[in-house]
């Protein structure tokens, strides 16, 4: 991805409000990536809010990408309130393990995509190698570092604040919490439908793990029981 | 209290969280000598990939801009005294480490600091007037969309 006015200029005008709306969640989706350019200036968010509002006719069409706009906007001002707090637990962890539990570095199969998942390696590979992941990858493969490794946010949260263009310590960090817990009602979690569906099946296809190892492999409340410490309630997604 | 004088010839610093053209210090001073520093001890401490510096190389290829890398208040004052300059124009900027540069810089020289058009503009009046919080509330999202997203949305005509 290259930088610049101009090669901003040709994202914003490429943008599709409506179909960013419906498609957004999948790999393929209609995103923007705009957000290199909006995390150093090169487009203000007041400037993408106008050309998101002047492209639509009806309100629903720009509303899932106004509202990632306001996301954007939410993380700065909560950086500007906790200043590098945002390095810190926001609140303790939901997952019943203690802090200590959590390694403080990053392993380092995961670092050099060489966990032997080849969804994981896919996107810690695309993460080095261009500086870009689509939302739900860095979702999916921060999930896998804190709950299923066990490690750290904050360690995944340096690896990706090194590699992503869009590399914002506010929106980085306070994701990470959110997937973590540290900011949230409850870690986030996924299981392979989730990830085969969102990203059509591309990874497992060709992973050695697919038919048998596969630790994605269950339902949410498998998964709770494996990856966390808490008494037993239903999870509703 | 006195007021500050206006500046007259100031140079201005660029720095990472604005780097476009609508950069209020390059609209405000056109032709200015402007400086933009990367930042040693962030390069160091941070490990940014060379994938990041270049796309924030070409960001600045496009911009009238002098690069510089170093310590980036004593770079900026150094560009400063260069070109008899009278003050030192910026924009604003979230991250903490700019405001420690920031008071680097206006220790020695006159500093002003012009902000981007906002993305929405709370007002924080009414939570002033009940004494109940001087700051919009962050705890989640949802209380601040509750309250910014009909802002965003005036300005919709549909």
């Amino acid at each position: 991805m290259r930088g610049g006015w101009a090669a901003a200029q040709q994202r914003l005008a490429a943008i599709d409000p409506g179909a960013y709306g419906r498609s957004r969640n999948h790999l393929d989706g209609a995103v923007t990536a705009l957000s290199p350019f909006i995390r150093h200036g090169v487009l203000t968010l007041a400037a993408v809010r106008d050309a998101v509002l002047g492209r639509i006719t009806r309100r629903l069409d720009g509303e899932k990408l106004i509202n990632e706009l306001g996301w954007r906007d939410y993380w700065q001002r909560l950086w500007a309130q906790l200043g590098d707090g945002i390095w810190e637990d926001h609140e303790p962890l939901k997952t019943g393990h203690p802090a200590a539990a959590y390694a403080a570095e990053l392993p380092a199969d995961i670092a050099a995509g060489t966990t032997g998942l080849a969804c994981m390696d896919a996107f810690a590979d695309q993460l080095t190698s261009t500086g870009w992941l689509h939302n739900h990858a860095r979702m999916w493969l921060a999930s896998y570092v804190v709950h299923w490794r066990r490690v750290r946010w904050q360690a995944g949260a340096r690896w990706f604040l090194q590699h992503l263009l869009d590399g914002d310590p506010a929106s980085n960090n306070l994701s990470w919490q959110w997937v973590a817990s540290s900011f949230s009602h409850k870690p986030y979690i996924f299981n392979r439908a989730n990830l085969e569906r969102f990203s059509s099946g591309r990874y497992c296809e060709g992973c050695r793990l697919a038919r048998r190892g596969c630790p994605f492999e269950a339902s949410y409340e498998q998964l709770d029981a494996r990856l966390f410490d808490l008494p037993t309630t239903p999870r509703r997604r | 209290m006195n007021q500050p004088l206006p500046l007259q010839q100031p140079i201005l610093w660029i720095h990472g969280e604005a780097l476009g053209p609508s950069n209020p210090a390059l609209v405000a001073w056109p032709g200015r000598p402007a400086l933009f520093v990367f930042d040693d001890g962030l390069l160091s401490s941070s490990g940014l990939s060379l994938k990041r510096l270049g796309f924030l190389y070409e960001c600045l290829l496009e911009l009238p801009v002098t690069i510089r890398r170093g310590d980036v208040a004593a770079e900026v004052l150094a560009f400063a005294a260069r070109h008899g300059a009278d003050g030192v124009v910026t924009t604003a900027a979230v991250d903490p480490r700019f405001a420690a540069i920031r008071a680097a810089i206006a220790a020695q020289l006159p500093l002003q600091v012009l902000a981007a058009e906002p993305f929405v503009e709370l007002a924080d009046a009414a939570a002033n007037q009940q004494q109940k919080q001087t700051t919009t509330d962050l705890r989640r999202f949802s209380r601040y969309w509750k309250r910014a997203e009909p802002l965003v949305w005036q300005r919709f005509s549909g």
